[in-house]
C-alpha cells in the first residue's frame, strides 16, 4: 500500500476516525500498531513474520543488555546487522529464480524471499533502541511501545529515522483537540504535491537515463537529465518525508525533519546536514562518533569518514555503484575538511553562491551512480556526457516542461524564506490549495518512491 | 482560537482547490481536450496518435505494426489522409483490434508482421475501444499550456511542406553512422528470444480479425520491414517470418514493396534511420497508390 493509493486514503481516514473514539482511548498504541502491521502485510503478508522476528528478537537483547550491555548490546546489534546484511546482500550470491538453492525447505524459503520493504529503516531504528535505552539505564520499557517505535506505519517504510531517545518519550495518551491540522495539512499537501507534480513528471523524462535508451540522447540531453533527476530524487525523498511528517502529527507523534533545502549548501559537509539529515544524524551518533570521529588526528578522521560514507552507500544497496557513490562522497568530505574554515571565512555573497553551484554541481554527477546501479551503465553515461553525440535521430525532450516542472524545487530553494512567512502568510491557505488542485489535475504517471526500493 | 483558525485555513485551502478545479473543468468543457498535449515518453506519442485517431475523420490507409513502422512519420507519406497508429514497444495486434473496435473503418489497413513476440495491450484495447465519450472531466493545465505553446511555434507540418527536405534528404548518399555496437546487441538480443508461442498467438489472432474488418469493407494487408541484413537471419526474425508466412501463404495477402534495398542503413540494425525510412514510405505511397486507384 503506497502513499498515493485511494487505498492508503481510505486506511487512514479509518484509523484516524478510530483513533480518537473515546472507547479507544486506551487502546490507542494497540490500534497503531495493529494498523502498522495492517499496513505492512498488505502487500507482503509472508514478511510479517520477520518483522515479528525482528521486533521479539530486539525486544529480548534489550532486556539482557539493560542487565549487562557490554555482552548483550553488541550481539543485539549484530542480531540486526545480521538480518539486513541477509536479505539486503543475499542477492549477490544467489539467484532467486533458480530452480534449487541449498535443498533445505525452511532455507531456501527465506533465500527466496525479495528484499523485506523497509528493512533499511527499521533495522536501523531496532538498534537505535538498544544503544539509546540501555545508554539512559531506562527501565524495560512495554512490548506495544517498543512494537509502535520500530512499526509506527507512517515512517516503516523509508523513514524518517527516529532516535528512540525522541520518538519513546511521546508515547502518551493522545487527544483531538491537540492535533495540530493546519501544521499537518501543510506537510502533508506539500508531500503530496512534490511527489505528484514535480517526481512523477520529471520520472517520465529521467525514465530516457535507463540503459540502453541514454545511448540515444544527445550529450545536451544527458546533462539536463542528471539535473532533473536531481531535483526528482530531492522531491521525491523530501516528499515522502513530508508526508510521514504530517500523517504522524495527525496522530500525536512529532518525527525529525528529514531535508533542509540540501541544494542550498555551500559545502559537503553542510549537505550532510540538510540532505536526509535523520540518516546522517544516526550515521554520526552510532557509527561516526564510535569510531573515534574526529578526536583521534587527521589522518583517523578521513578514514572514519570515508568508512562511514562507504557504509552508507552500501546501506542503500549492494552494488559497487552505491559504494562508489558513497566513497565519492567522503572523499570530497576529505578533501574539503582541510580548507573548510578558509573558506568559511571569505564573507562574499558572490563567492558562497560559487560554492553553493559547485556543491549543487558535484552532488548531481553523483546521483548518476543512484540512478543506474549498474557501474559500466553509470560510467558509460557519464562519460556520454563528454562527447559529441553521433546519433541522427535523438529522442526529443521539452525544455518548458522540464522547467515547469522542476520550478517547485527551484523556487523552494531559491526563494527567501521570509516571502513565505510574512509577505505570502495571507496567501498561504489558497497556496496550499492551489497545490492540492494542481497535484490532481497535473499528477505524472505512478510510480513507487524511489527510496522504497532501500 | 486554535480550532477555529486551522477550520478556517482548512476551508479556505479547501475552497481554493475547489475553485481550481471548477475552472478547470469549465475550460475543458468549453475547449474541449482537442489539443495535443507534448509527449515525453514514446508511449505518450503513441496516444496522441491514437487519441487524434478516435476523434478525427477516418483515414483511408491505417498503418498497424511495432517501433519500426513508428519510425515512419506520417508526413514522410504522399498518400492522403493516412494514419500511422504503430505502437513503439507494442504488439500490431493492439493497433488491428482498436481498428477494428472503431464504428467506422479505413478503407485499407496495413499490417507490419516483424514483430510479433508481444501481448496485446489489452488496456490500450479497452480504452479506445469505449463508445461515447470517454473524455476525461479536466485537461493538465500546464501541459496544455506548454501545447498550445509548442503548437504556436511547431504546427504538425504537411507532407507538401516537407516535400523539398525529404528529396533533399533522399538525394544525399546513405549515412555513415557507426551503428555496429546497437546492432551487436540487438543480434544477441534477438538470437536470444524465442518468440513461437506468442507469434503463433498473434498469427492466429490477426487471421481472426480480418475477416471481421473485410466483412464491413476494408482491405487488410500484410507488409514486414527490412532488417539490416545480420538481423535478417537471427533466430527471432527468421521464426516469426517462417510463422506468419505460413500462417498466411496467399503472396495476395501481402503488400508488395520495391525499394533498393543498398540504399538503407539502420540505427540500430533493427530501426530505419531517417533517409531510409523515407525511402520505404515512398514504396509504400506507391503501392498504395495503385490500390487506392483501383478501389475508386
Amino acid at each position: 500500500m503506497t502513499f498515493t493509493s485511494w487505498q492508503f486514503g481510505v486506511f487512514v481516514a479509518i484509523v484516524f476516525g478510530a483513533y480518537y473514539l473515546p472507547p479507544f482511548r486506551t487502546l490507542q498504541i494497540q490500534l497503531l500498531v495493529i494498523a502498522s502491521l495492517f499496513f505492512y502485510g498488505y502487500g507482503q503478508p509472508e514478511l510479517l513474520l520477520l518483522l515479528a522476528v525482528a521486533v521479539f528478537g530486539t525486544y529480548l537483547f534489550l532486556i539482557l543488555a539493560l542487565r549487562n550491555r557490554p555482552i548483550w548490546l553488541p550481539i543485539g546489534i549484530a542480531f540486526n546487522i545480521a538480518l539486513l546484511a541477509f536479505f539486503k546482500y543475499k542477492f549477490l550470491f544467489v539467484d532467486p529464480a533458480s530452480a534449487s538453492l541449498i535443498g533445505v525447505a525452511p532455507i531456501d524459503f527465506l533465500l527466496r524471499l525479495p528484499l523485506p520493504i523497509g528493512i533499511s529503516f527499521f533495522v536501523f531504528h531496532n538498534i537505535s533502541l538498544l544503544v539509546d535505552l540501555t545508554r539512559q539505564k531506562s527501565a524495560v520499557p512495554d512490548l506495544k511501545n517498543v512494537f509502535l517505535y520500530i512499526i509506527f506505519f507512517p515512517q516503516l517504510v523509508s523513514g524518517p529515522i527516529t532516535r528512540a531517545e525522541m520518538f519513546m518519550p511521546q508515547i502518551e495518551p493522545k487527544y483531538f483537540s491537540d492535533v495540530p491540522f493546519v501544521e499537518a495539512a501543510k506537510w502533508i499537501l506539500t508531500g503530496f504535491f512534490f511527489k505528484l507534480y514535480v517526481a512523477n513528471n520529471l520520472n517520465e523524462m529521467t525514465s530516457y537515463m535507463a540503459f540502453p535508451l541514454y545511448e540515444t540522447l544527445q550529450t545536451q540531453d544527458r546533462w539536463l537529465l542528471v539535473f532533473l533527476y536531481s531535483y526528482q530524487i530531492y522531491a521525491d525523498f523530501f516528499g515522502y518525508s513530508a508526508i510521514a511528517i504530517g500523517l504522524a502529527l495527525l496522530f500525536g507523534y512529532r518525527l525529525p525533519i528529514n531535508f533542509n533545502l540540501p541544494y542550498t549548501s555551500a559545502s559537503f559537509s553542510e549537505f550532510w546536514t540538510r540532505w536526509h539529515m535523520s540518516l546522517s544524524s544516526w550515521l554520526r551518533t552510532y557509527l561516526y562518533i564510535p569510531l573515534g570521529g574526529n578526536r583521534h588526528g587527521s589522518f583517523r578522521t578521513y578514514l572514519n569518514l570515508m568508512i562511514v560514507m562507504g557504509l552508507g552507500g552500501l546501506w542503500h544497496g549492494a552494488g559497487l555503484s552505491y559504494l562508489t557513490w558513497g566513497l565519492l562522497h567522503g572523499l570530497l568530505l576529505v578533501i574539503e575538511r582541510p580548507f573548510i574554515g578558509r573558506l568559511q571565512a571569505i564573507d562574499s555573497t558572490v563567492f558562497r553562491a560559487i560554492r553553493i553551484g559547485f556543491v549543487f554541481l558535484c552532488v548531481t554527477m553523483l546521483w548518476i551512480f543512484f540512478k543506474l546501479p549498474n557501474f559500466d551503465h553509470a560510467i558509460g553515461y557519464l562519460s556520454g556526457m563528454f562527447t559529441p553525440s553521433t546519433n541522427p535521430n535523438p529522442p526529443k525532450l521539452f525544455y518548458n516542461l522540464a522547467l515547469l516542472y522542476s520550478l517547485p524545487v527551484i523556487i523552494q530553494h531559491l526563494a527567501s524564506r521570509s516571502l513565505f512567512e510574512r509577505t505570502l502568510r495571507g496567501a498561504e491557505p489558497y497556496l496550499y490549495g492551489s497545490m492540492a488542485a494542481l497535484m490532481y489535475l497535473e499528477a505524472g504517471s505512478e510510480t513507487s518512491f524511489i527510496y522504497f526500493q532501500f | 482560537m486554535q480550532p477555529v483558525y486551522a477550520a478556517h485555513w482548512l476551508v479556505k485551502c479547501g475552497l481554493s482547490a475547489a475553485m481550481l478545479l471548477l475552472a478547470c473543468g469549465i475550460a475543458t468543457a468549453w475547449f474541449g481536450n482537442g489539443l495535443q498535449l507534448p509527449s515525453t515518453t514514446t508511449r505518450d506519442g503513441t496516444l496522441i496518435t491514437l487519441n487524434r485517431y478516435a476523434k478525427e475523420p477516418i483515414p483511408d490507409v491505417a498503418l498497424v505494426g511495432s517501433s519500426l513502422t513508428f519510425r515512419l512519420k506520417e508526413e514522410y507519406f504522399a498518400t492522403p489522409k493516412l494514419r500511422n497508429l504503430a505502437l513503439a514497444g507494442g504488439s500490431p495486434v493492439t493497433g488491428l483490434e482498436i481498428v477494428a473496435n472503431q464504428p467506422r473503418l479505413p478503407r485499407i489497413v496495413l499490417v507490419e508482421v516483424n514483430v510479433l513476440s508481444r501481448a496485446t495491450d489489452t488496456a490500450l484495447v479497452e480504452r479506445y475501444s469505449r463508445s461515447g465519450n470517454a473524455e476525461p472531466l479536466f485537461f493538465r493545465p500546464i501541459r496544455t499550456a506548454v501545447a498550445a505553446y509548442e503548437n504556436w511555434l511547431h504546427a504538425p507540418l504537411s507532407h507538401a511542406q516537407v516535400s523539398f527536405a525529404l528529396n533533399q534528404l533522399v538525394e544525399q548518399p546513405p549515412s555513415s553512422f557507426d551503428s555496429h555496437l546497437y546492432a551487436d546487441r540487438a543480434l544477441q538480443q534477438f538470437n536470444a528470444e524465442d518468440p513461437s508461442v506468442a507469434a503463433r498467438m498473434n498469427a492466429r489472432r490477426i487471421e481472426q480479425l480480418i475477416p471481421q474488418i473485410e466483412r464491413r469493407g476494408a482491405r487488410v494487408l500484410l507488409f514486414e520491414l527490412p532488417y539490416s541484413e545480420q538481423l535478417e537471419s537471427s533466430r527471432s526474425a527468421t521464426l516469426t517470418r517462417e510463422i506468419i508466412h505460413s500462417q498466411f501463404p496467399n503472396p495476395d495477402r501481402w503488400l508488395r514493396l520495391d525499394y533498393a534495398r543498398g540504399e538503407l542503413r539502420w540505427a540500430d540494425g533493427v530501426h530505419l534511420d531517417e533517409r531510409s525510412a523515407v525511402i520505404v514510405t515512398r514504396s509504400i505511397d506507391k503501392a498504395l497508390a495503385s490500390l487506392l486507384g483501383a478501389g475508386g
